[in-house]
């Protein structure tokens, strides 16, 4: 009965209802929509630095963390993390890395340079640089052959076939350089990968600089990102002190401050929507109460208890509300279908890619943008409900009864 | 005058206080209601009879003496108390706006029953009952915005005696009637009374009412100026 009442009380001035069901459906919606963008920026961005370059984990040398140099490597070609990560069941791929600095010379320009050297087909099932290749070809053909960034051989002036020089400065601190050719340029989304990086092969990586058979890294991939923490906390655990295991929040902090900005940044734009929500009920249901203080009265009078009124005003409320909210996802859904593929911000590419992000934005929703407005809606509902309650069980039924 | 005494004012009396100032409405009421009556509360506007109908309908609190239902004393119950006596014991019949426009005829009817805990089926029933004996066959599914004042007030009657109450306390029902309605309303609540038992308490300033009413009881000045029984034809 107090479902019946609320529905049909809720409807009985339409247009008034309805003026407070669109302003919750549309606020609902652009708070969604703009949640789903921003969160597709953002997953983006942790796509884009897990898949071009940090991997789920990474394991190091011990003291890497607060010395990352050269000279913290792990020996025998991390033979001890490779046997492990060989029998780990959680691990999806792994791959090792020699990283380094170095400076890279063409006949017309040179620039400072992040060298990574890969195996290439480990490579290829951790990150996605041999499916951002867009001239030349990976590095599974000719011996001595770089990979560099769209950027980096702009500014080098030099394409596929052309010859560049390496220099670095190898384990015992002495300079030392290598002629290779261009191989191929990649580009992806991150700006700071494709302006300063080159990818070579690992046996000559460790050649260059001179480390044997050791190598900076491996890094992982796990099966799913959710069981990170855990795979991470059992490798630290069985590898012991000799070797540091970071997940990719830990080496990138900056990415997990980000998304705990976003999170925070979420709540107060759905505080702005709902204290407008809860303004719109709330004048809905004090209209209610003022228009029907008889009808309240008289219903007082025949034993329709106080927690019962109390009971269809919020009802009434949540009516509105829910008709809001189901109204306002189904026209955030609409809107991020007709996306399709994404928000085209191909005008803003150049500042987006320094954020690692592409010039087209996915955006993804997450259970919590559906669960979190379902939550704080009924909440909203229930305070903006509570004023007018109060006033309509402090009618007294003799006087409400006599109100015109 | 024999019978149970199910309503009684000993010595209530009630002030009004507005911006300061006082306004005795009642003043030292005795008054007893017997099972089986069918009462008419008459007087000038202003003689406080809807006040002394507010007080035994539990609406309202007295400010002196005390009002007892069934012998209970009505100050001695709490808020919640007093509802759950209103809709056990007590059926109410208002001037006009009786029902609750959101339901139709049958749900209105339902209402009360709803609120006591009547099972859907015998409920239904009941409510379809109700009609029928209140001559609104056929008109269940009809809102209150759907039918005639006359009509509505006939629900609101059926909705009144639904509960099983001890008393229907009607006041001025025939207020917005024409007198062809109000005559055949007051038939219908006449019957009730002679055939089922249900006592009425009426106040009204309708003379067909008092007419038809077998006690008449005359409020002047806020005390019982008068009360008269007339004899069963």
């Amino acid at each position: 009965m107090v479902l019946r009442l609320a529905w049909r009380n809720a409807w009985r001035n339409a247009r008034r209802t309805g003026v407070v069901v669109a302003a919750v459906s549309i606020g609902i919606a652009g708070a969604l929509l703009t949640m789903a963008l921003n969160y597709g920026m953002i997953f983006q961005m942790v796509e884009t630095a897990i898949e071009s370059d940090l991997g789920h984990l990474q394991i190091h040398a011990a003291g890497f963390d607060a010395n990352p140099e050269l000279s913290v490597r792990l020996p025998d070609g991390a033979r001890a993390e490779v046997a492990r990560l060989e029998v780990e069941g959680g691990v999806r791929a792994f791959a090792r890395r020699v990283r380094g600095e170095g400076l890279v010379s063409s006949p017309r320009a040179s620039a400072g340079v992040r060298v990574v050297a890969v195996e290439p087909e480990r490579e290829a099932r951790i990150t996605r640089i041999v499916d951002s290749i867009t001239a030349g070809s990976y590095l599974d053909g000719d011996a001595r052959r770089v990979l560099l960034g769209a950027e980096l051989a702009r500014r080098l002036e030099v394409g596929v076939g052309d010859k560049v020089v390496l220099s670095v400065q190898d384990l015992s601190g002495e300079l030392t350089g290598e002629a290779l050719r261009v191989g191929g340029v990649f580009e992806t989304p991150s700006a700071a990968l494709d302006e300063s990086t080159l990818f070579l092969r690992l046996s000559e990586g460790q050649a260059l600089f001179g480390l044997g058979d050791a190598v900076s890294e491996v890094v992982a991939v796990a099966h799913r990102r959710s069981r990170v923490g855990e795979l991470r906390d059992r490798l630290a655990a069985e590898l012991g002190d000799a070797a540091e295991v970071r997940s990719w929040e830990e080496l990138q902090p900056a990415l997990v401050y980000m998304i705990d900005v976003f999170d925070q940044t979420s709540w107060l734009i759905y505080a702005a929507v709902f204290v407008a929500m809860a303004f719109g009920i709330a004048n809905v249901l004090l209209m209610t109460v003022y228009e029907r203080t008889r009808e309240i009265g008289i219903m007082r009078a025949i034993g329709f208890g106080r927690g019962r009124l109390v009971a269809t005003l919020l009802a009434e409320a949540l009516v509105v509300t829910s008709v809001g909210l189901a109204l306002g996802f189904a026209l955030a859904l609409g809107c991020i279908a007709g996306l399709g593929d994404g928000l085209d911000l191909s005008y803003f590419a150049r500042g987006l890619g320094k954020f690692g992000v592409g010039s087209r934005i996915v955006p993804v929703l997450r259970p919590s943008d559906f669960t979190i407005p379902v939550g704080v809606a009924v909440v909203t509902a229930v305070l903006a409900a509570a004023w007018p309650a109060w006033r309509a069980v402090r009618l007294r039924p003799a006087e409400a009864v006599r109100q015109t | 005058m024999t019978g149970t005494v199910v309503l009684e004012a000993r010595g209530v009396s009630k002030v009004y206080e507005t911006r300061g100032v006082e306004t005795r409405a009642l003043n030292g009421v005795d008054l007893r209601i017997r099972e089986g009556e069918f009462t008419a509360l008459s007087g000038p506007s202003g003689s406080g009879k809807t006040t002394l109908l507010n007080l035994f309908g539990a609406l309202d609190e007295p400010s002196g003496g005390e009002v007892r239902l069934d012998g209970e004393s009505l100050a001695e119950l709490d808020a919640a108390a007093l509802s759950r006596l209103r809709l056990h014991k007590l059926g109410f019949v208002f001037q006009a706006y009786n029902l609750i426009p959101v339901l139709t005829a049958t749900e209105n009817v339902e209402f009360v029953m709803v609120l006591q805990g009547v099972p859907a089926a015998e409920r239904r029933a009941r409510a379809g009952e109700l009609l029928r004996e209140v001559g609104l066959e056929g008109l269940g599914d009809k809102r209150p915005l759907e039918m005639s004042g006359g009509q509505q007030q006939r629900v609101a009657v059926a909705r009144a005696i639904a509960s099983r109450p001890r008393v229907v306390l009607a006041d001025e029902p025939t207020a917005n009637l024409d007198s062809e309605t109000a005559g055949r309303l007051l038939d219908l609540m006449g019957r009730l009374n002679a055939e089922h038992g249900v006592t009425f308490l009426f106040s009204t300033h309708d003379p067909l009412v008092m007419q038809r009413a077998r006690r008449n009881v005359r409020l002047r000045d806020g005390h019982v100026a008068a009360d008269e029984e007339r004899p069963v034809a």
